[in-house]
């Protein structure tokens, strides 16, 4: 997975950049956005592979976020952070064209599953 | 105006803290209860009193009018008939004694011709007599010996010879029977004096004639003298010749028609004041009978024919028809008190139902907002808290992740160690905003087909392997044929994983749940009783309220039957729950089938 380029969006800088870290540690690139702008920009720059995106976040929400990312590069995907503790909202996400939505706080094992699939599906493609 | 005003004071809300004093609450509704019951019955009773009273008297009126006109016009038609038939009998008299027959009628066998015609043609008279000029009677026929009597000193002699006609008062006489005489006085030709041709009449003629004209509308008539003797015999006042009582009798005062009695007339007033039109007046008599008498004056004569009746109103015919409308209108009466007692119970009663029915429906509502407004609340909270959660579970894994990275140092273990603590307080937190979050979130309502049967067994297949552990037993008692009903299945799981779930909970073990569903009415109602320990009074009223709970801390979040409550009523059913201490407790979900 060394060649996977990860992108972590997320309003909270702390969550962001501790996740990134450990995401480094595990040998995978990661950069950190904190809202849906600075995101888009880091997109558009330097594509990366897989972004993990916050559902709730000032400005801009995740959702628009996402079909922004999706209408520039489709072969992108995208993991959806819910906070709400609620499926309908992650359903609604991958009905967008996320691949799949993890709900906060995260279980790192967890991520690193969805984020293997996701980059798998990817390859495939 | 105070009435109505009572009445709306008392259909009103009562306020907020008189709700809560249901003894105040009982005063008002009997209260309301009694006024009612006044309001109805003064509408009710007044007019119909009123009625009543004014119909009864304007008849009694129009009946005591009717009897005077009525016994008017017989004394009138009596007046005249009696009037016609003494004139008739004065005639023949007059008509007989030609003042030239004089010396023809002093001869016995002339007179004797002349009386056995009379008495064939009028079968009353007595006897006959002629006397002169001094009072002497020259010549006689009849039954008595009276040849040659004097009657110069008479009061009569004196008055017929200026009246020229002369009818006297009914009399025994020397006769020894009742009798009346008439009497003409004629001039003796050629001279100045006068001689008198005297008829004496049975007064049983009067009382024959009398009787034939008796009619219905009066009770009694006779004839009386002008100074009060009777001169035919009475059917209640005496006989021929007794003096007449009636009028001596004191009259009661303070009836009807008063002025009729302030006259108490004695027999000689009678006369004066008698006019030959008559008058009619109220009286009481000694047997204490309220009569009306009417008499009048016969012209021509010394008598005063009078009639009586019994007043109407005093008779018996008037005081059963009084007792039959008193009966009536009491038996109305009390009717009509039964009907506004019940009436006012039944619509008092109606009025008590829709009030607690609201005050039940606004209770309802009032748990409902504030089951929501909590669930927001811990929504919100859960949301805010959820974020540094998720900070602290990131660092406190990266810190993991250098120890893991890095080399060994002083007291890893014990970092490790604190790090596990970490994660799995933190973890504790994830359950609890998860379901806080999920009390408050609103999911799809996914509407499908559902069998509610095939749910309830799904739910306790779950729950079978854990049930067995401890020795628990499932009683399933399904209907059959339980229609398909459109809810959210993924959502019915829930509810009832949740209930059956806490059955098992409260049960440890050794124990046995029922579950039971069937259709009545229109809804679905699916019952699960455990023979658990049961649930307090106490508890039973905060049940459904979030983070209510029994259990140990760290055991359960107080959120399961709240977000089960919600559940429910999203689903537009309703949940119940009823317990005794020491045998268990019963869940009752009832779901509408026409949803």
């Amino acid at each position: 997975m060394t060649k996977i380029k990860l992108l972590i969006v997320d309003d909270e800088i702390e969550f962001a950049e501790t996740l990134a870290e450990r995401m480094e540690l595990r040998g995978i690139a990661t950069q950190t956005a904190n809202n849906g702008k600075e995101a888009l920009e880091m997109v558009h720059s330097s594509p990366p592979d897989l972004v993990i995106l916050d559902l709730k976040m000032p400005d801009m929400s995740g959702l628009e976020v996402l079909q922004s990312i999706k209408s520039m590069h489709p072969s992108i995907e995208v993991i959806m952070l819910t906070g709400h503790g609620s499926t309908a909202s992650g359903i609604e996400g991958m009905e967008k064209g996320a691949f799949d939505y993890i709900m906060k706080p995260v279980d790192l094992n967890d991520l690193l599953e969805k984020l293997k699939l996701a980059n798998e599906k990817r390859s495939k493609a | 105006m105070n009435i109505i005003q009572r009445l709306i004071t008392s259909v009103l809300p009562a306020d907020p803290e008189s709700v809560t004093e249901e003894l105040f609450r009982q005063k008002r509704y009997k209260r309301f209860r009694y006024s009612l019951f006044l309001a109805m019955n003064l509408i009710g009773l007044i007019p119909m009193m009123l009625t009543a009273g004014l119909g009864f008297s304007q008849y009694r009126d129009l009946l005591q009018r009717e009897e005077r006109d009525q016994l008017q016009w017989n004394m009138e038609g009596a007046q005249k008939t009696i009037e016609a038939f003494v004139h008739e009998l004065q005639s023949v008299v007059n008509f007989v004694a030609h003042e030239d027959r004089y010396q023809e009628l002093l001869d016995q066998n002339n007179l004797q011709i002349l009386f056995d015609r009379l008495h064939k043609q009028y079968p009353g008279f007595v006897d006959l007599g002629v006397i002169d000029s001094k009072g002497i009677q020259q010549a006689y026929v009849g039954p008595y010996n009276l040849q040659g009597k004097d009657y110069s000193h008479q009061d009569w002699f004196a008055e017929v010879v200026a009246k020229k006609v002369f009818i006297s008062n009914v009399v025994m006489g020397f006769r020894q029977a009742p009798h009346f005489a008439i009497k003409v006085t004629k001039k003796i030709p050629g001279t100045n004096e006068h001689w008198v041709l005297r008829a004496t009449i049975n007064a049983e003629t009067l009382y024959h004639f009398i009787e034939t004209i008796n009619t219905q509308a009066s009770d009694d008539i006779f004839i009386v003298s002008r100074d009060g003797i009777l001169q035919t015999p009475s059917l209640f006042y005496g006989h021929i010749l007794d003096s007449f009582q009636l009028s001596e009798q004191s009259t009661t005062k303070g009836q009807i028609n008063r002025q009729l009695y302030d006259d108490i007339i004695d027999p000689t007033q009678l006369s004066e004041q008698l006019t030959t039109k008559g008058q009619i007046r109220e009286v009481v008599d000694s047997s204490g009978k309220h009569i009306l008498q009417a008499s009048v004056l016969l012209k021509n004569t010394p008598w005063i024919l009078i009639l009586t009746k019994e007043g109407y109103i005093h008779g018996s015919h008037w005081s059963s028809f009084r007792q039959k409308l008193f009966f009536i209108f009491a038996g109305c009466s009390i009717v009509g008190l039964l009907i506004t007692i019940q009436l006012s119970k039944i619509l008092t009663e109606r009025i008590r139902e829709s009030d607690e029915k609201r005050h039940a429906l606004l209770t309802e509502a009032e748990h409902t907002h504030k089951l929501a407004s909590i669930g927001r609340l811990a929504a919100g909270v859960a949301h805010e808290i959820n974020n540094p959660l998720a900070i602290i579970d990131q660092k406190a894994g990266l810190i993991q992740d250098i120890l893991e990275f890095g080399g060994d140092f002083e007291n890893k273990d014990k970092v490790t160690a604190s790090l596990l603590g970490i994660h799995n307080g933190v973890n504790r937190c994830k359950v609890i905003t998860h379901r806080l979050l999920g009390f408050a979130r609103r999911m799809d309502f996914c509407e499908e087909k559902v069998h509610i049967n095939e749910v309830l067994k799904e739910v306790l297949s779950f729950l079978e392997k854990e049930a067995m552990y401890n020795h628990i037993k499932f009683n399933l008692n399904l209907q059959e044929d339980i229609p398909v009903i459109y809810s959210d299945q993924g959502q019915l799981q829930q509810i009832f994983l949740n209930i059956i779930n806490n059955a098992l909970d409260a049960i440890g073990h050794d124990g046995q749940v029922t579950i039971t569903s069937q259709v009545e009415d229109d809804s679905v109602l699916i019952g699960i009783q455990d023979n658990g320990p049961g649930i307090p009074e106490k508890t039973l009223q905060h049940i459904f309220e979030p983070f209510f709970t029994t259990k140990e801390t760290g055991k359960g979040t107080g959120l399961g039957l709240s977000i089960t409550y919600g559940l429910v009523k999203k689903l537009g059913g309703t949940i119940r729950v009823t317990s005794t201490v020491g045998e268990g407790a019963f869940f009752e979900v009832r779901f509408p089938l026409s949803l």
